[in-house]
């Protein structure tokens, strides 16, 4: 029993090797994406938001408006433009993001405390952009409206003090948890890389059953008095440990190279990607199982793995998508595991809040396999027009 | 031109009969772009649970906690009333975002000092990040509007003197082309766009594998038919079903998801009429090339994650390094994807896309040259290594049946 398992797994391994778009796919594929978006995110952060100005009255008071806009965290001042047609131009044509209209008169209004009002565009198409550049106007807005509305109390005769308590006695400090700069790339590189590497051990899962039942050898084997029961466990060894190998390097460059967050240990980690691997390799084995061919296998398989990032949650959160859908999204494995992960690299939520993911991937890695093993009984059994 | 109809007359033939493929060509695209449209179809992030830690319990602290709780960007959950519940919920995912109002508020007010209100938001999900921090900042603004104008009020200012202090400068905030800031109108046609890629790719890339592996390529390589009518007849199935598929996503867009699709009709037809044309002439030469379809299928559909990405689609090109960005832009989908966006969300008209679409049309040419002009000359498979690399044949349980 020993001899023959330890046949099978050498064989297995061998036959992994020898299959070169697999083994490219496996090796390259998932180093290849993680490398691609680290270089892609390397800015790390939505700064220097290009913003366009057109100052109408060029007065002292409309200066320090663009300086506040230049002190600005995320805004940059790229351009000035003498009016508002050649601004709307400009954004249109995406050189700029931001466009502050400041009025003629705007000094004299506001050295005479008569009512003024500076116009803020803002080019909504790209949403990366444009929440940032909303945030950081309105602390602009915030900060100059504060700094005008004081000096015109003093100017009415309101003591310094009071004029300053009236519009700064509360300060609003903000603190952004688990991801204190806000830096894309720390939310971004690890998702979408891993999200490669699902797809690419999806498509290596897909041929655990069809890769043996799909061949001629498949009569020797049955012939050879091999259980099925051994032949695809010993199989599934085989990939569940080269799946784990390929992660290895990929977690190196992220959390020792690129210094992605781990709040968890690497035991947890690598604890869960394990159980996620062992559901994602079920899943695949059950698309496997149901396939006429490989070609099908694949096509089932990536059905599912394609989309499962988008459902997963991980960017657009599962809590905005509609309920019914929200329920849906749980019953994939790729759910579970990148929720997991956000969870594990920037909360370490504890194994208490942890262990529903491991149960849940078990328990889907316990159905999709017995479902695979069904099938395949079914299908010794029940041969349709065929030798087996 | 018969000849070219019955090639076309053959595939589609196939492609009936041919149950996965037909649900590949004609019910996927519809499938996946319901899936991703019902994802997106909120498109705005509202009812963020936010945890408010009152630990002053006055009528100031109060009035805070009122303000958070009159807006429907915020859901206050009330489970959430000490800091280490807030803690645990933040970690927990219970709650996004958090508010801790001092024991000292209300008396710091009352004896002019300086106070503070702490607000706290989830880095871990940047959507929710900095939806977050731009719904505190609209909040906190009007609260500290209301703030001042009763503490003006109480130096005995008249609500029109109020009023002529605090708005002295105003600011008027306009959102251009996507003024709710809607993520269905941001991301959902990317994403669209990229399904029209990968199934117009997978749908003809495997017309001349099928082939191969039935043994039949080797009569549309003898006969006496020019490579170019091969190609015409072949594709000529998929560029209608494709271009199907592109009006279908586009309905399915506006009808139910709600995004945001302007501009000339025209030019709509246009950009999608050119982006098929290469889907489907790149598909075809990937078909001729590769030995079977189960290669295409694995390298095909690896690509999509990638492409979409780092084509500056979702995060901006312009914080993209420049090799990266000079790599993207020999991608197709790269220039058709900021021609549709730009057409649709911000309807330019045909001299701000006219870059776009000369590059469309010398992708399309160059494909079209390729897939019109393929050697006929077959390379025989290959003889060692493993049979689904090299040769025409994959697993296959329909091998075993005598």
């Amino acid at each position: 029993m020993l001899k023959q398992c330890r046949a099978v797994l050498e064989r297995e391994l061998f036959y992994m090797w020898r299959d070169k778009s697999l083994r490219h796919i496996l090796l390259i594929g998932p180093l290849l994406g993680l490398l691609l978006f680290a270089g892609v995110y390397s800015y790390q952060r939505i700064g220097n938001i290009p913003t366009g100005i057109v100052d109408l009255d060029n007065s002292s008071a409309s200066r320090q408006v663009v300086e506040e806009l230049k002190n600005s965290q995320n805004l940059q001042v790229a351009a000035y433009f003498d009016s508002f047609a050649q601004l709307k131009e400009s954004i249109k044509r995406g050189e700029v993001i931001v466009g502050v209209v400041i009025p003629d008169n705007f000094g004299k209004n506001v050295a005479l405390h008569r009512q003024t009002r500076v116009a803020v565009v803002i080019d909504g198409m790209n949403m990366a952009y444009a929440t940032n550049a909303s945030s950081a106007i309105l602390t602009v807005t915030r900060t100059f409206g504060a700094q005008v509305g004081i000096q015109t109390l003093i100017a009415q005769g309101i003591q310094a003090n009071q004029a300053q308590e009236a519009y700064q006695s509360i300060a609003f400090p903000e603190e952004a948890w688990f991801n204190p700069t806000l830096n894309y790339a720390y939310f971004t590189v690890l998702g979408f890389a891993l999200n490669v590497w699902q797809q690419c051990l999806t498509l290596a899962a897909c041929m655990t059953i069809i890769g043996e039942n799909g061949l001629r050898s498949w009569l020797q084997i049955k012939t050879s008095g091999i259980s099925s029961a051994v032949l695809f466990f010993c199989k599934s060894l085989v990939h569940i440990a080269v799946f784990m190998l390929i992660v290895f390097p990929l977690y190196y460059l992220a959390f020792v190279v690129f210094k992605l967050p781990l709040a968890c240990g690497w035991l947890n980690l690598l604890s869960f990607t394990l159980i996620f691997i062992i559901a994602l390799h079920s899943l695949g084995t059950m698309m496997s199982s149901i396939s006429r061919n490989a070609v099908d296998a694949s096509r089932y398989g990536m059905i599912i793995a394609l989309p499962a990032f988008v459902i997963s949650g991980y960017t657009w959160p599962l809590e905005a998508m509609p309920q019914w859908v929200q329920h849906a999204a749980w019953f994939l494995p790729q759910t579970w595991f990148f929720q997991g992960l956000n969870y594990l690299t920037f909360k370490n939520p504890g194994w208490g809040f942890m262990s529903h993911y491991y149960l849940a991937l078990g328990l889907m890695a316990v159905l999709f396999y017995s479902v695979a093993a069904l099938r395949l009984m079914v299908e010794n059994f029940l041969p349709k027009g065929g030798l087996m | 031109m018969k000849q070219i109809l019955n090639i076309a007359y053959y595939e589609m033939m196939h492609i009936l009969k041919e149950r996965v493929l037909f649900l590949m060509i004609f019910f996927v695209p519809l499938l996946y772009a319901s899936l991703f449209g019902l994802v997106y179809v909120s498109g705005i992030l509202q009812h963020v649970p936010l945890g408010i830690v009152d630990l002053d319990h006055s009528k100031e602290s109060r009035d805070v906690v009122s303000a958070f709780e009159n807006t429907p960007d915020f859901k206050v959950i009330p489970e959430v009333t000490t800091y280490a519940a807030l803690e645990k919920g933040m970690k927990t995912g219970l709650i996004r975002a958090g508010v801790v109002i001092p024991e000292d508020y209300s008396q710091k007010l009352s004896q002019h000092q300086l106070t503070q209100i702490l607000t706290i938001y989830d880095g871990s999900n940047l959507i929710y990040g900095f939806n977050t921090r731009k719904y505190f900042q609209q909040v906190l603004n009007t609260f500290s509007a209301d703030h001042t104008a009763a503490y003006l009020s109480g130096l005995g200012m008249t609500k029109h003197e109020i009023t002529n202090v605090m708005d002295t400068v105003s600011y008027s905030m306009e959102i251009w082309y996507n003024p709710t800031l809607s993520y269905a109108t941001f991301i959902y046609m990317g994403l669209a766009l990229m399904i029209f890629q990968q199934i117009g790719l997978l749908g003809i890339g495997l017309t001349a594998t099928r082939e191969k592996e039935r043994n039949t390529w080797i009569q549309f390589l003898s006969a006496a038919v020019s490579p170019w009518k091969i190609f015409l007849g072949k594709a000529l199935p998929y560029y209608i079903a494709n271009f199907f598929n592109y009006g279908l996503v586009m309905w399915v867009a506006v009808r139910f998801v709600n995004v945001k699709i302007e501009g000339s009709v025209a030019l709509i037809v246009l950009l999608g009429l050119l982006f098929d044309i290469i889907v489907v002439s790149a598909g075809f030469v990937v078909s001729v090339y590769v030995p079977n379809s189960l290669l295409v299928t694995r390298y095909l559909m690896l690509i999509s994650v990638p492409i979409f990405v780092s084509s500056g689609y979702s995060w901006p090109s312009t914080h993209i390094p420049k090799i990266i960005n000079e790599l993207v832009r020999l991608m197709p989908y790269t220039w058709m994807a900021e021609g549709f966006r730009l057409l649709t969300v911000k309807n330019l008209g045909f001299s701000y896309l006219v870059d776009k679409i000369i590059v469309l049309i010398v992708m399309a040419a160059i494909s079209l040259f390729f897939a019109l002009t393929f050697s006929k000359r077959r390379k025989p498979p290959a003889q060692t290594g493993l049979a689904v690399n090299g040769s025409i044949s994959y697993p296959d349980k329909s091998c075993l049946r005598l």
